[in-house]
């Protein structure tokens, strides 16, 4: 009888052993970021199946369990406590908008899952009345950021426009957590590079209840003279902003975007032509690991990568699986000894975490940034000079 | 104060008012005539933005062409809906019509988000859209210009047809009394399915418009449709004839705060909305 005990007892814990492992998602996949969520997604989706071809992690298939976060704080609180409770998952990835984790910190902190954030940008560094994500969470032990952090990219932002020569450089940025602080710092840091910006001005995104009309702030930035126009706003602001800056006959030397995506079929508007934006992948990169991960993501979703965040998302879930296989667990010390010590490959090369302002867990900053510029109807790569694939265009 | 600025701010804002007005003259006619809350009116507004961007990258439709085709597809979906689900809770208490129509909301955004994707759209190659002309030093945009024509010549027909016409009379007597308008004869559901087939032709019509503007994508239709409601409720619930008065006096403020105070288009919501509750106190103290 004992015999017989043990052997159902040793089954068990083999069948307990051999469960997969589950990471949770979070994402934003309807809603007005839907688009990057969804992109996100399809990342996610690349890289499980190329783990699971690869062996899987501990043996056993990886698995994703996801669940939508709308970009909304309450749904993603919902979404994340579903997550740790119901599903009993260890280990969170994915992510998107500064106003979720912001709205998450408590309940992260209550769970302290191991957590791979792969957007939120707002670090809260050099605003003092505001407390961003790397402030709030950046020390955690078990908080890794994957995404350049809004001074990252202003710092990335600031280089470019530094590289054009442009003399004066009017801001405009939508208000809420992503543009607001990312204005601010934008401004100064142009202003710390020599060149004059005599204007900052907040609009409301489409994200976020704005109609699209921006032609007062595009006229405060044509009254200000200024032959660079710097705008911050989210991918449903491309076209209103374009379309208005020729409306209003506004003609400055450069026009230079930073929304996280941009949208389809803008290229083959004649607004797009010279417009320059910061992006953190494209397919036409020429490393091979870009290569390699443009022609799977064809093969498997029909489609060009054209939302950097997919990228980010391939990015995430392998460096998770390289650090479960690394450690032979999924014990939280174990795996996030390993996510700070291991180099991990990605489509925009190499990367591993490393320190910024208050984060020893940084993954990616400026450097990931690049600049294109619409050409023709392509998005030709302008910045930085040995990734270019040609030379930038004035709009004049 | 810079005089060519106010002009600049007061053409804007009247500009602006023509779309305010036809969408929520669309809405305005589903709860005055039917006295269904339509939260579904939004997704009307989202399915016509995104047919015109099928219609111009399938077919190379020019958008104010695709205004033919997308009034009569919404015409038909309104019509189709109404008939297979709105008709069967008109009887029911105002919650159950509200959570019918957030529902059908809801499935109309997420079946776009299958058939279209969550990123953004572009209605590529319009040769109008960056269209402008000065008068004096007031720019006028051509979409903008269009846009108002198009809504206020909609919004006047849609006068014409209520108060001149047998079907406009039969759509407001159904709203004065469903039961007096049946007893002389009325066929009150056919009116019903009329005036909600009608309301998401209205919008659709002004989805056409935003594709031009903007980019159509699942969520489009939301800002519009809040603004609809605000201004539906600034006019008076089920007022037609308030809502050009209603849409222009929101646009005009909206405006006049973004174009005249430094980073007032941060505060373009916070205006219209300031607007809708001191409208709202003031009618509560007025005496019954």
């Amino acid at each position: 009888m004992k015999k017989v005990l043990a052997t159902f007892a040793a089954l068990a814990l083999t069948a307990a052993l051999a469960q997969p492992v589950q990471i949770g998602i979070l994402s934003p996949l309807t809603g007005g970021a839907a688009g990057t969520g969804q992109a996100q997604l399809a990342g996610f989706q690349l890289a499980l199946e190329e783990i699971n071809a690869a062996g899987g992690v501990l043996g056993e298939d990886l698995e994703i369990i996801v669940e939508d976060t709308q970009a909304n704080v309450a749904v993603g609180l919902a979404a994340f406590e579903k997550l740790m409770t119901e599903d009993g998952v260890e280990i969170i990835a994915g992510g998107y908008s500064s106003g979720v984790p912001l709205g998450l910190v408590e309940s992260f902190r209550t769970f302290q899952p191991l957590v791979t954030w792969i957007g939120g940008a707002s670090s809260g560094i050099g605003l003092d009345d505001f407390d961003g994500i790397e402030e709030l969470l950046g020390e955690e032990p078990w908080f890794f950021h994957i995404h350049p952090w809004d001074y990252q990219n202003t710092e990335a932002s600031t280089g470019f426009i530094a590289s054009t020569g442009a003399s004066a450089v009017a801001v405009l940025h939508e208000d809420s957590a992503f543009g607001g602080p990312g204005g601010a710092a934008a401004q100064q840091l142009v202003i710390d590079a020599g060149m004059a910006s005599p204007l900052r001005e907040s609009f409301t995104s489409t994200l976020f209840g704005g109609t699209g009309d921006f032609r007062a702030a595009i006229n405060r930035a044509k009254a200000s003279d200024a032959d660079m126009l710097y705008w911050i706003g989210y991918d449903g602001d491309v076209v209103p902003m374009a379309s208005q800056i020729r409306e209003l006959d506004y003609r400055p030397q450069y026009i230079f975007g930073a929304p996280p995506g941009w949208p389809a079929e803008f290229a083959q508007s004649p607004e797009a032509e010279c417009v320059t934006g910061l992006i953190g992948y494209l397919p036409n990169l020429p490393n091979p690991e870009a290569i390699q991960f443009r022609d799977a993501y064809v093969a498997m979703h029909n489609s060009e990568p054209n939302n950097y965040m997919a990228a980010l998302a391939y990015a995430n879930l392998w460096a998770l699986a390289d650090a479960i296989n690394a450690a032979g667990t999924t014990e939280q010390s174990a795996v996030a000894a390993e996510l700070e010590s291991g180099t991990f490959t990605s489509p925009m090369g190499d990367w591993s975490f490393s320190q910024s302002v208050l984060s020893p867990r940084q993954g990616f900053g400026a450097e990931m940034w690049l600049v294109f510029q619409y050409q023709g109807g392509v998005q030709e790569i302008v910045y930085p000079a040995h990734l270019a694939t040609a030379p930038l265009a004035t709009c004049n | 104060m810079d005089l060519s600025l106010l002009l600049q701010a007061i053409t804007s804002g009247l500009l602006s008012s023509g779309l305010y007005a036809l969408v929520a003259i669309g809405l305005a006619l589903a709860i005055g005539v039917i006295g269904i809350v339509n939260f579904a009116h939004g997704e009307f507004f989202m399915i016509g933005a995104f047919l015109t961007y099928q219609l111009a990258v399938s077919l190379g439709f020019d958008p104010l062409l695709s205004i033919l085709v997308v009034a009569p597809l919404l015409f038909l979906l309104g019509a189709f809906l109404y008939r297979t689900t709105v008709h069967y809770v008109l009887g029911a208490p105002e919650l159950n019509q509200m959570l019918l129509t957030f529902g059908l909301g809801i499935i109309l955004q997420n079946l776009a988000l299958l058939v279209w994707g969550g990123d953004p759209r572009t209605v590529p190659s319009i040769p109008y859209r960056s269209l402008s002309f000065n008068i004096g030093d007031v720019t006028v945009g051509a979409v903008m210009l269009g846009s108002f024509v198009i809504s206020m010549l909609l919004v006047l027909g849609l006068y014409w047809l209520l108060y001149r016409t047998p079907l406009g009379r039969g759509m407001r007597a159904v709203a004065q009394s469903r039961i007096g308008a049946s007893l002389v004869g009325l066929n009150v559901d056919r009116t019903y399915l009329v005036t909600f087939a009608v309301s998401a032709a209205l919008a659709g019509i002004g989805g056409v418009m935003i594709a031009v503007i903007q980019s159509p994508s699942p969520t489009v239709g939301l800002t519009f449709t809040l603004k609809a409601f605000a201004i539906v409720v600034l006019a008076g619930l089920g007022n037609i004839r308030g809502i050009i008065w209603a849409s222009v006096l929101v646009a005009l403020a909206e405006s006049l705060i973004a174009n005249l105070v430094p980073n007032g288009d941060s505060l373009r919501n916070a205006v219209f909305f300031s607007i809708i509750f001191l409208v709202l106190i003031l009618r509560g103290r007025r005496p019954a």
